[in-house]
């Protein structure tokens, strides 16, 4: 009789011992014990899969809010030459339009990936869902540090300057225009937390018992 | 008939078991490359060191990685990272052995996701300043030093390589340690 028994094998195990009462007693108290764990562990599964929507939901906040205030930041200053006007906007520096793309794609991908969530809370068991989760939030934490670094580097640059380089601190004068940056940047880090935490709890409701 | 097919059951047993350590082998490959990769690139950017042949009376035109606080995280941060790979061998070669081990492949996964960001954070904040360092910006009047430091450039560019070949190793150190997990 082996032991590795799942709630269905329990029914023929019960069937068979007919001749030794005793034996038969102790089959059924063997096999209630072994039936409990596998209905909890489907319980505790299906928990961490709503947490992980839970934390799906946090994480598309925190990356369309990162967007949007990179995206909408256009300050000019009220003095200006006669040639050009001093105006600065996200698209003047490559590395925030990097920022604001990679944070539109890890909201994008956040969308998309809401409905696998859901199939994994309905069917706690399924592997090859979460197994693709995993590795799809692996490469958002790549992609949205990505972008968060590169803008959170020129928006030091932007406050503090360089002497080596001779580059000049640019937030004295656009001062409005640095604080959105610096606030989206947040958000960024915030939502490239939440992917590590997701992709810990997909690890965690992939093993085997 | 019936010790047939425990025998059947047994042969595939075995070679799943023999595919989780093929896992593990090139897990254990992975991170040896990766151990290469990054130390290679602190090195590379942390040697930087480029003086001008002209001065003036007051000051010495020269550049180091320790000029611009984003190169100094990024020597610090693949140093971190290189260190931790070392340590997270003994970690693999205990997987290859013991191909069973479930709580300590999530801890590995974890500390490698959280070590992947932590290199991509410093990969891509030097990236943007090499990129700066190239192209300059006209809005903001910044100058591309590129043109006067030219050693000091192509070394910075080049131990970005490193690093980001690091990132793409971790990602698939992920992916392997997850597979292991599942197919248990």
């Amino acid at each position: 009789m082996d032991s590795k028994s799942h709630s269905h094998e329990t029914a023929i195990n019960i069937s068979e011992t007919e001749s030794n009462k005793g034996k038969s007693t102790a089959a059924t108290i063997v096999a209630t014990t072994k039936a409990i764990p596998h209905n909890h562990k489907g319980g505790w599964l299906r928990g961490v899969a709503i947490f992980d929507f839970i934390l799906r939901l946090c994480g598309l906040v925190a990356a369309l809010a990162a967007a949007t205030t990179m995206g909408t930041t256009d300050e000019t200053l009220p003095l200006f030459t006669q040639f050009f006007q001093f105006e600065a906007s996200y698209d003047d520096l490559p590395a925030f339009s990097y920022f604001v793309v990679a944070n539109a794609i890890a909201s994008g991908y956040l969308v998309l990936s809401l409905p696998f969530s859901i199939v994994c809370i309905v069917r706690p068991h399924l592997v090859g869902a979460r197994l693709l989760l995993l590795i799809l939030d692996t490469v958002m934490v790549a992609f949205t540090t990505a972008g968060a670094a590169a803008a959170a580097a020129i928006v030091y640059l932007a406050e503090n300057g360089n002497s080596t380089t001779q580059w000049l601190e640019i937030c004295q004068q656009f001062g409005d225009f640095c604080q959105r940056a610096s606030g989206a940047v947040v958000a960024s880090f915030i939502a490239a937390v939440i992917f590590i935490f997701l992709v810990i709890f997909s690890a965690l409701s992939l093993r085997r018992h | 008939m019936k010790a047939g097919a425990v025998e059947l059951g047994h042969a595939s047993k075995v070679t799943q078991r023999g595919v989780n350590r093929g896992m593990s082998i090139l897990d254990l490959f992975l991170r040896i490359i990766a151990i290469i990769a990054t130390l290679g690139s602190a090195i590379a950017m942390g040697t930087t060191n480029e003086t001008l042949p002209f001065f003036t009376q007051f000051v010495r035109f020269r550049a180091k990685y320790s000029d611009l606080p984003t190169f100094t995280f990024f020597v610090v941060a693949n140093a971190i990272v290189s260190a931790y790979l070392v340590l997270s061998l003994g970690m693999s070669i205990f997987h290859i052995m013991r191909s069973r081990a479930q709580a300590s492949r999530i801890a590995l996964i974890f500390f490698d996701a959280a070590m992947m960001a932590l290199l991509t954070a410093g990969a891509s904040a030097s990236a943007a300043i090499v990129y700066l360092a190239h192209k300059g910006n006209t809005k903001t009047n910044w100058f591309p030093i590129c043109q006067q430091y030219d050693s000091f450039c192509h070394r910075t560019s080049g131990s970005l390589v490193g690093s980001f070949i690091g990132i793409i190793f971790f990602i698939l150190l992920v992916l392997l340690s997850a597979l292991a997990l599942s197919r248990r």
